[in-house]
């Protein structure tokens, strides 16, 4: 059963002297290094078939939560514990490399979240067609706009079929149409017992796909409940 | 403390790291070299362009032409290009791969072996041009040959130890990377690169057999050029920088590489 449990979560950034961020060992090698906590005693679990939306301002936390969800940043405090398969869009670029072709870049990524080769031709010819890009699949990336980029990895990502889908601002950046398809993907993960987590401020879409908000501000848990409460708390203050 | 249920399963799964490694390698080669035939020209053109020029400074400038003077210097050339290119790209692989390193968890301990494992490839392409150099020099090959089958893997282990502190380089000190280039390529100048060891004067050739490149350099022209087996330092003395290189930085990496977010942005 996927679940997604933090406890007392920190994520901390250390910076030198000219506000540089520098890894814990460099750290300890430089004098002046300064420190910020990213996120700061975040306690939240979040069960099967949940859909949560994070809100807050720009700097709050929300992207530095999911990637501490996803992995990607690891907790200087506290714990993050994960089951199930994450699919994740947390970058702007969506997680492609510029000078790889999209097909170039869905084989990369399938292979990085752990599907086997013998599934890759099947899922590229998947993407190939839930993407809706046509012979641009085979263009570098650098030539797409934003909107194409978050196509190809949202297809991806749904391909892979991921038991909980993080998503950070990038589905904002697609057009209407795709958007759809978005909220119809997210909608089957939690219908399957999955766990969808959205940020961004696009609120009207992330009530669309969410039921449960969470709102953070200053990289500490604010209010989590309906999303209409957190939301009336979030314009509130 | 990150517990992630299927994280320790991941980690052990051989044949999974071996995807994600080849991945990389693929997608590197395409980002590094590009696609189709005009890449082959490249990884070829490198070498001969290196070799070209110090060709020229040897027998020209220098004055100091000796047997078989170009096939003496490619036996050099050939594997520095190797150990140059994979420190250079290391101190870039993060940055390249930032989109992926921002974006989703893989085991990115194999960051630096995708990038040693590109221009490795490279490598082996350019192997063509001792040949080439061999025939050209009318240098007829002996059993010794067969020593390729030593220093080739010795060649690629020691761009594969000095790409882990290369790649931590290029994360702590991005702003030094040239430099850190540089210093690399002093290493050649510092070794019997352009001149063998036995036409360099006593008690440098001796200094000289302490720098890991000798060893390497000098294995070539035993196994190519003199046609001989080689002393035992040529081996140990690189092998040793690689197993010190490993020892010291892979654990380093290993505290490291779950930061890399944090830097990359």
């Amino acid at each position: 059963m996927p679940s997604v449990t933090c406890e007392s979560l920190g994520v901390r950034f250390q910076f030198d002297r000219e506000q540089r961020p520098v890894t814990p060992v460099l750290a300890r090698l430089r004098r002046g290094v300064t420190e910020s906590w990213g996120l700061r005693g975040i306690s939240v679990t979040i069960g099967p078939g949940e859909a949560v939306a994070l809100i807050g301002p720009s700097g709050a936390g929300k992207s530095t939560l999911l990637r501490a969800i996803a992995g990607v940043l690891p907790p200087d405090d506290g714990t993050v514990v994960t089951s199930g398969r994450i699919g994740a869009l947390l970058a702007t670029d969506a997680g492609l490399t510029g000078v790889l072709t999209g097909r170039e870049n869905a084989t990369l990524i399938a292979a990085l979240a752990g599907l086997p080769r013998r599934r890759m031709e099947a899922l590229l010819s998947s993407v190939a067609s839930a993407s809706g890009l046509g012979p641009s699949f085979d263009r570098p990336v650098m030539s797409y706009s934003e909107g194409m980029r978050a196509r190809v990895g949202f297809a991806v990502v749904i391909e892979a079929a991921p038991d909980v889908l993080l998503l950070d601002e990038v589905h904002e950046a697609l057009d209407h149409e795709y958007r759809e398809v978005v909220e119809r993907a997210a909608s089957a993960i939690v219908a399957r017992g999955g766990i969808v987590i959205a940020a961004g401020h696009d609120h009207p879409l992330l009530e669309r796909i969410a039921e449960r908000g969470i709102l953070l501000e200053c990289g500490t848990l604010v209010a989590d409940g309906p999303f209409t409460d957190v939301q009336a708390r979030y314009l509130a203050t | 403390m990150h517990s992630i249920a299927d994280r320790d399963r991941h980690r052990v799964d051989v044949n999974g790291r071996l995807d994600v490694l080849l991945a990389l390698t693929a997608s590197d080669l395409r980002a590094r070299y590009g696609r189709g035939r005009l890449r082959f020209a490249k990884w070829l053109l490198d070498p001969f362009a290196a070799l070209g020029v110090y060709l020229v400074l040897v027998a020209a400038v220098l004055d100091r032409p000796g047997r078989a003077t170009a096939l003496s210097i490619a036996c050099a050339v050939v594997p520095f290009q190797l150990v140059i290119m994979a420190v250079t790209s290391s101190m870039n692989a993060v940055r390249l791969r930032r989109a992926i390193v921002l974006n989703m968890r893989f085991d990115r301990e194999l960051l630096p072996l995708s990038t040693v494992l590109t221009e490795t490839v490279a490598f082996i392409a350019a192997l063509g041009l001792l040949g080439a150099v061999m025939a050209g020099s009318r240098v007829t090959p002996t059993v010794h040959v067969l020593w390729l089958l030593v220093f080739v893997p010795l060649t690629v282990l020691l761009a594969f130890g000095m790409s882990v502190p290369a790649t931590l380089f290029g994360v702590w000190y991005r702003d030094l990377t040239v430099f850190a280039v540089s210093f690399v390529r002093t290493l050649f100048f510092v070794a019997p690169g352009l001149v063998a060891l036995d036409g360099v004067p006593e008690p440098a050739a001796t200094l000289l057999k302490a720098n890991p490149l000798s060893g390497l350099f000098e294995g070539y022209r035993d196994a190519l050029l003199y046609g001989r087996a080689p002393d035992p330092w040529q081996i140990l003395v690189p092998l040793a920088f690689s197993v010190a290189f490993l020892g010291l930085f892979v654990p380093v990496y290993r505290g490291e590489e779950a930061h890399l977010a944090k830097v990359v942005e």
